[in-house]
């Protein structure tokens, strides 16, 4: 998107403030003041660090030169097959995510009222202290109801070590990600649908199909590189109600109303049972209540012209569209990663897992690979048994719902209701930006407002930061190593994140700090246990306290005995062998035979696995389940169907207020970027061209837009580029916290008028749902 | 010795800005200001949303053509342009006086103001930071997601540059200034 009226220039004002060049070096990097600038031009001193990129949640490899102690570029990896020798904007801008100046660099106390950015500089034993008596507290008031702290996490990386430490350790039962306010729907309908999340094999498929996901934009390694690389013999289709790039760049683009995909898959299906175009001996092998989802489908007269009237394609183009989806050799109607829309998610992505079953396009080359990926053996943990620890409640009314991440929105609606079955009192968050990234800001402020103990462990000053009571500065990607981790199924490999550079600061590994806090915590709370719990007391009687202490598990920092770098040597030397460790450690990747099989094909394009030793089809039995029991047992439908109420219908004078974001953005956690802020300086409600005329909106006209729970300003963008009942806006911006220089109020926050509507199935928020009017000011 | 050139399957790129950020990060260049070193010509699509003419859609990457007979070098009263051995187009910083003829010269509008070191400024395919720390890759190339631009040398007949250029069709921006530039589109 280019607009034109918004001034790059004013940015010199503020940018530029930030940067002092290196005056005698010619390679000039963009450093902040506080850093001694790099002074040799010999390359003698240049280190090449092989690292894993955390600009997104997609997790790309990356090689950062470090001058003299300073991160001055970052170059892709060639050795990591899922993300293909390519480092995106954001990847590229991770440098001024490191020197970023408004970076928390010291624990932090509270010292005003929660939002008011009022804090004390603590060291980190007194920030530990507080902790530590705010939670001896806490647990003798509940009466050793771990439940009662709460932990969540909206990192990928390291988030099962945080589990472990908050709900294994500490045993609490409730522990919250982002699963719930992004893509759990997907995952859910797929694995309950074929028994595997799967992996889409973007690369092997002659003919895509995509609903909505916007890969051009919201890149996702590698299905994003694979369609962008362009494979020969394939073409993309893509449905939209707004002409994204991904739109723009493919072979077809069927503008469609915002949340009526599924209409447009059961007539797809409809079309395949009815003219018989499906894969019929992979049908009568795999699928299971066939006949029923058939006469279900044949019943319910799911016709093109029926889906015409839902979706606005016209008939003959959906009948020649799923022809030439099951036409085509290897078909894939792809799944998308992306957030839940509307309040038939699942069932769309049921429906779209079913229609890649009917073309036969599971577990082989270009459809849904169930493939083979390399097991890494968890590191195993003894974590004590807590008597008076009551269940997880975020998930009652959920029929499936996350039994990891959970519901963020039906947790949070039961909290601020005082509905919770016990009093929810303190609450550890990491990297998770609550009060930017789910719907209806002012519910998350009131439930934070609702804790004893906030405590953030976070790299900047987000506005759920500045909710904290204490805040604990985490070293970014960049500053730390991570345990090993396992990639992909098709092209599977195991990928280590190198420390770049040493942490800033008093910034610190979250392994650093959980050790911190497991050894300031672990007798203090071990005693609140002996006071109520009764079988911690059977168990000292019986084997005495020491003894107790130890065989219960109840030293909280007992993974942090060795550190992350001896805990990667000794898992991949026992599991792979020396020679693995060693090229993790020197190259970042590793998987079996790669120096044999890895070879550049042309221009920086690679080849990691010969074809014959990809794992495209494997031996493994597997059904795909048309007829989900459990779901008319709970008054949902049990196979995809069309409901009334998912009809497009919006009000004259209002318009479907729908979300995503700008391809050099990743949500909250980049708008603070100086370098990404170059191409997205604020961002712009866009709405068509012709409504806007209408309405005598021009370009960068201030609008006001206004949902049921709130209504926020924001510049306007007319375009041909959106369905006429609709508006959109990127997310992620107007950051409420003046410690963030650059996106402290600038653009507007979605979810300060994006209504707190979430689905039953797996209780995620449906960002689709909301109508809003817009007016001029 | 080499004469480096870059061509573009420029139908591959999706404007996500990758190269960009790699230049600024590498090359050090001010934030703030718009086609600096390299920038992607942007084209929309017409017609009203239910049926949009797609058809104009392109998004074109330019930047300096590294002109075999550029018309900055015949323009610069002071000679501060040069061609360098690797056929690149060259300034000596020093004898650099602002006179913005360079600019006005240039077909391609790819010269700008350097306001930090106050010289006329424009892409001189890494020359300072890669080239001359011995790679032979540009970082708006090697950092690409679809792979767009191929960076080498024409004087090589193995280069992959020549490769491409052998079997794919390609134009080149305005033949008729007779400015000679080494960017090549694929077509």
């Amino acid at each position: 998107m280019e607009i034109i009226e918004t001034s790059r220039r004013r940015f010199l004002k503020s940018g530029v403030a930030l940067c002092v060049y290196a005056s005698n070096l010619d390679a000039l990097t963009c450093l902040p003041t506080y850093l001694t600038q790099p002074t040799s031009k010999s390359t003698n001193n240049i280190k090449e660090v092989p690292f894993l990129c955390n600009m997104c949640r997609n997790k790309c490899a990356g090689i950062g030169r470090v001058e003299q102690n300073i991160l001055t570029k970052i170059d892709p990896n060639p050795l990591f097959p899922k993300s293909r020798n390519m480092i995106c904007p954001k990847g590229n801008s991770g440098i001024q995510a490191l020197y970023d100046i408004d970076r928390l660099k010291y624990p932090l106390k509270r010292v005003g009222v929660r939002g008011d950015g009022k804090y004390q500089r603590v060291t980190w034993d007194e920030a530990f202290e507080y902790i530590k008596d705010k939670l001896v507290d806490i647990l003798k008031k509940e009466k050793d109801n771990r439940s009662t702290i709460v932990s969540c996490n909206g990192e990928g990386f390291n988030k099962d070590e945080y589990i472990k430490f908050f709900n294994g350790k500490i045993g609490s039962s409730n522990f919250l990600d982002e699963g719930s306010i992004c893509l759990n729907t997907k995952l859910g309908a797929t694995i309950l649908t074929i028994g595997d999340i799967g992996e889409m094999d973007i690369e092997g498929s002659d003919f895509v199909l995509i609903a909505g996901a916007n890969r051009f934009e919201s890149l996702i390694t590698p299905d994003s590189v694979d369609l962008a690389r362009k494979q020969k013999e394939q073409k993309l289709v893509v449905l939209d109600p707004r002409a994204t790039v991904t739109a723009l760049k493919a072979d077809e683009y069927l503008p469609i109303n915002p949340g009526t995909d599924l209409a447009l898959c059961l007539a797809m299906t409809y079309i395949a049972i009815e003219n018989e175009l499906y894969d019929k001996s992979f049908v009568k092998k795999y699928f299971k209540d066939f006949d029923k989802y058939k006469k279900h489908i044949l019943d319910n007269k799911y016709t093109s012209k029926w889906a015409e009237t839902k979706t606005h394609i016209p008939a003959q183009k959906i009948e020649k569209l799923t022809k030439e989806f099951f036409q085509a050799k290897r078909p894939l109607f792809y799944l998308g990663r992306r957030s839940v829309w509307s309040n038939n998610d699942f069932q769309l992505r049921r429906a779209m897992v079913l229609l890649n079953g009917l073309a036969g396009s599971i577990n082989r080359q270009g459809g849904i690979i169930l493939g083979k990926p390399i097991k890494l053996p968890e590191e195993e943990i003894n974590s004590p048994l807590y008597a008076n620890t009551k269940e997880r409640f975020d998930l009652d009314g959920i029929i499936y719902g996350s039994k990891k991440g959970g519901s963020w929105l039906n947790f949070r609606e039961k909290i601020v209701s005082n509905k919770a079955p016990y009093p929810v009192r303190a609450m550890f968050i990491r990297k998770h930006n609550l009060m930017q990234n789910m719907p209806n800001v002012s519910k998350t402020k009131k439930m934070l407002e609702m804790m004893d103990l906030v405590v953030v462990l976070d790299t900047m000053p987000t506005d759920t930061a500045i909710m904290a009571d204490i805040i604990l500065p985490e070293c970014t990607y960049l500053e730390r190593e991570d345990m090993v981790v396992s990639f992909g199924k098709l092209e599977p490999s195991l990928a280590l994140r190198n420390r770049v550079i040493e942490p800033m600061f008093e910034s610190k590994s979250m392994q650093d700090i959980l050790k911190g806090l497991g050894e300031k915590l672990s007798k203090p709370l071990f005693d609140i246990s002996k006071e109520f719990d009764e079988d911690l007391q059977d168990n000292i009687k019986e084997l005495g306290e020491k003894q107790a202490f130890v065989d219960g598990g109840y030293d909280l920092a007992e993974l942090y005995q060795k550190d992350v770098t001896q805990r990667n040597r000794e898992l991949i030397e026992k599991n792979f062998g020396k020679e693995a460790y060693i090229m993790l450690k020197k190259d970042g990747v590793w998987y079996p035979n790669i120096k044999k099989y890895h070879r550049e094909i042309f221009n920086g394009n690679f080849e990691y696995y010969p074809k014959d030793k990809r794992y495209y089809t494997i031996d493994k039995k597997f059904s795909v389940n048309c007829y989900l029991k459990k779901l008319a047992k709970n008054g949902e439908d049990a196979m995809p169907t069309w409901r009334d109420k998912y009809d497009f219908k919006v009000k004259d004078g209002h318009f479907r207020m729908i979300t995503g974001r700008y391809v050099t953005e990743t949500q909250s956690a980049t708008t603070n970027n100086i370098m990404l802020r170059e191409f997205s300086d604020t961002n712009h409600i866009w709405i068509n061209n012709q409504v806007a005329k209408k309405l005598n909106i021009e370009v960068g006209d201030m609008v006001e837009v206004e949902s049921s729970i709130g209504k926020i300003r924001i510049k306007a963008y007319p375009t041909n580029k959106i369905h006429p009942q609709a508006v959109w806006f990127a997310h992620g911006f107007n950051s409420k916290s003046f410690y963030m220089s650059n996106s402290y109020n600038n653009g507007a926050n979605d979810n300060e008028i994006i209504e707190d509507k979430f689905e039953k199935i797996y209780g995620c928020a449906t960002m689709h749902q909301t109508d809003v009017t817009i007016r001029k000011v | 010795m080499a004469r480096y050139a870059m061509a573009f399957d420029y139908k591959l790129c999706i404007n996500c800005k990758a190269c960009e950020v790699a230049c600024k990060e590498e090359n050090g260049i001010l934030l703030g200001a718009d086609k600096h070193r390299l920038w992607i010509n942007v084209k929309e699509p017409s017609g009203n949303f239910w049926d949009l003419d797609r058809d104009d859609v392109e998004y074109m990457p330019t930047q300096c053509n590294q002109c075999e007979n550029p018309p900055c070098l015949e323009a610069c009263p002071t000679k501060a342009i040069y061609i360098d051995d690797n056929g690149i187009v060259r300034l000596y910083k020093e004898l650099c006086d602002l006179t913005q003829l360079c600019i006005k010269a240039c077909p391609y509008d790819a010269r700008y103001i350097n306001s930090k070191d106050k010289i006329v400024d424009k892409c001189n395919f890494c020359s300072d930071t890669r080239l001359n720390r011995g790679l032979i890759t540009t970082a708006c190339q090697i950092t690409c997601p679809s792979k767009v631009r191929i960076f080498g040398d024409l004087d090589n007949p193995n280069s992959e540059i020549n490769q491409i250029l052998k079997e794919r069709n390609y134009f080149q921006l305005q033949p008729n200034k007779e400015t000679k530039p080494k960017l090549f589109y694929l077509i």
